[in-house]
């Protein structure tokens, strides 16, 4: 996964490390290869992301995609994605939701919020790694400005 | 309210009943008076008739004596005329004398007596007068001169002014009695007039005390009305409340129980790959394994089996933290609550000593200052909700200051009090101040343990002793929890 030639980082916000790793094995028995940064909680994630001032400025340069989960302890998912969203530097980041909520209402707003895939964890661990291989297909796809 | 109607119907009934007696009383005596009056009237003038009668009659006779003399002395017939029409007149007087006397005892008794010297006289008259006009005057005049004449013309004289003397006394007497009764029927009017205005008095501060009364009711029904839809809008409101809270709790339990579970279930079937790496090599039997099974197989043994059983025993653990959790709010709002009166004060030092020297050791200080008059609440729920904001303060105190605590307990209103808790810790931001109340939420950088379970234990505690718990805050600055409460507890059980 390539940007103006520029290999993509991608920023993985889970709290719960068991879910960080069953995502990334299957992202990368999807073939994907890129970077994955993963995060525990809101804060951290924020600080790489607009930096420890929240000015966005330095990811203006980088090529990000963003796994993120809605439950985690600091903060919510939502928190983060409206900040990401509403950064003049960052809201062109893509961003997928993949989280354990299934609540329409939420999904609704993270739509409206900018949110560009909205995946809900599922229990059953064959669509769980199905989901997230197709995300891998989509991943290979996908344009990141 | 119904004794209140029946004293009302019952009084007012008897004002009536008060009112309609004197009226009758009065309009009764009033008919009596008035009967008796007409019978005075009659008496009246049936005496003042008598007494006409018996003064006509008197001068009818001495008219006819006066013509009878004149005749006697001239002789001559002009004197004539005056006496004969005295006699003519006569027989009418006596007439009417004798009609109006009837009935009255004391006049008719001596009717006879005096028809009889009337007749006598009248004879001797015409004697008197028949012999001068035969010319014998000097025989007329002899009848004169023996005053047989003169006796008897006296004689009716002592009988009528009796008459009218006797009339003239019965007259006074009985204009005296008629005055009498117009006197009483006065008195009699007036005493009822005065009676009837003190019943309508009386009857007007009754319906006048019955409509305050009325008015003072209902004054209370709406006042119970408004404060019962204003019980029932806060029920409502507490209910929905509820509701959501319940809804919120089963929405986060589920999702948050389901984490470790799709764990646990992921790293089962990356057991089941890992074991397939694990058989190709253990199972090879005669074949000689080829460098990729034996390094897969090492892999597998070495870092994916441990580390998938790894996860599997901590989502378990995590699932069994949750559940004790769950279990731990439940059972704290199954407690059945004790209200008793609580020495605030006494309490809140009891609970700052137990973080004393965490605050002490790092040079912050504690100040406690209680201004309500009585507080009765559940001792164990209060101890709970003050032990967890005070670790809080400690735990989430702002490193670069030492920890200053303020507690702050006021009257709210009449039934309930306010406590503020005040620190100058790290502070919450604004979007996360209602999510630190939510379970198995925290709020900041996560540099301390926790499981998000405090806060959302001492909402649940102080909601279920009848209050509430918001915060307030600057980021960075510090917080203030603030604390509802009803002051006595046992009445809000009962209501």
């Amino acid at each position: 996964m390539q940007a103006m030639g520029k290999e993509v980082t991608i920023v993985m916000v889970e709290d719960d490390e068991g879910h960080a790793r069953l995502i990334e094995k299957n992202v990368r028995r999807a073939g994907v290869n890129n970077e994955i940064v993963p995060f525990t909680s809101g804060n951290l994630a924020l600080d790489y992301i607009l930096g420890e001032d929240r000015s966005g400025l330095v990811s203006a340069h980088r090529y990000l995609l963003i796994l993120l989960d809605l439950n985690l302890p600091d903060m919510s998912g939502i928190d983060i994605l409206e900040k990401v969203k509403s950064n003049p530097h960052t809201k062109r980041l893509p961003i997928v939701i993949l989280t354990t909520t299934d609540d329409e209402r939420e999904i609704q707003r993270c739509y409206d919020l900018g949110a560009n895939v909205y995946i809900t964890k599922p229990v059953e661990y064959e669509s769980f790694a199905n989901a997230i291989r197709q995300l891998g297909l989509f991943f290979s796809v996908m344009q990141i400005p | 309210m119904s004794s209140v109607n029946i004293n009302f119907i019952r009084s007012t009934l008897i004002m009536l009943a008060i009112g309609a007696l004197i009226l009758l009383g009065i309009v009764g005596s009033s008919v009596w008076l008035v009967s008796q009056n007409s019978i005075y009237s009659e008496q009246v003038a049936q005496m003042r008739r008598v007494r006409s009668g018996s003064a006509d009659l008197l001068s009818v006779l001495q008219d006819a004596e006066t013509g009878q003399r004149g005749y006697l002395l001239a002789a001559e017939d002009s004197f004539l005329q005056p006496y004969e029409a005295a006699l003519a007149r006569l027989p009418e007087r006596i007439a009417y004398l004798d009609k109006n006397v009837k009935g009255l005892p004391a006049f008719e008794s001596r009717v006879p007596e005096l028809e009889k010297l009337i007749a006598d006289k009248t004879t001797e008259l015409k004697r008197t007068v028949d012999l001068t006009t035969a010319g014998k005057v000097t025989e007329a005049l002899a009848i004169v001169r023996n005053s047989s004449g003169r006796l008897m013309m006296d004689q009716i004289r002592v009988i009528l002014r009796s008459f009218l003397e006797q009339a003239d006394s019965t007259l006074s007497v009985t204009v005296r009695e008629q005055l009498d009764a117009a006197n009483s029927l006065k008195w009699v009017t007036i005493g009822g007039a005065v009676a009837i205005v003190i019943v309508l008095i009386g009857a007007t501060l009754v319906i006048a005390q019955h409509v305050r009364d009325l008015s003072r009711i209902r004054e209370e029904v709406e006042l119970l009305n408004q404060g019962l839809e204003e019980r029932v809008n806060e029920r409502t409101e507490d209910l929905m409340r509820a509701n959501q809270e319940i809804q919120k709790f089963a929405y986060i339990v589920t999702h948050d129980l389901r984490a470790p579970l799709v764990n646990i279930m992921g790293f089962t079937s990356e057991l089941t790959t890992t074991l397939k790496a694990i058989n190709a090599y253990v199972l090879a039997d005669e074949k000689v394994p080829t460098e990729d099974v034996i390094r897969e197989a090492r892999l597998a043994a070495k870092e994916d089996l441990p580390e998938a059983i790894d996860f599997i025993r901590s989502s378990t653990k995590k699932m069994d933290s949750l559940i004790n959790a769950i279990l731990k709010i439940s059972r704290d709002g199954r407690r059945t609550l004790v209200p008793e009166r609580i020495d605030l004060k006494a309490m809140l030092e009891a609970t700052a000593d137990s973080v004393h020297h965490q605050i002490n050791d790092a040079g912050g200080k504690v100040d406690i200052s209680v201004a309500i008059q009585s507080l009765t609440t559940d001792r164990f729920s209060l101890e709970q909700i003050f032990g967890n904001l005070f670790d809080n303060a400690v735990k989430y105190r702002s490193l670069d200051r030492p920890l200053e605590l303020a507690v702050r307990a006021v009257k709210d209103s009449r039934n309930s009090v306010r406590i503020e808790v005040t620190d100058n810790g790290r502070g919450i931001a604004p979007e996360d101040r209602e999510r630190v109340f939510e379970l198995f939420r925290r709020a900041g950088h996560q540099n301390q343990p926790g499981e998000g379970i405090g806060l959302a234990h001492v909402r649940s505690l102080i909601r279920n002793l009848g209050g509430d718990i918001t915060v307030e805050s600057n980021i960075g600055a510090g917080s203030t929890f603030v604390l509802r409460l009803p002051s006595d507890l046992a009445k809000i059980v009962r209501s």
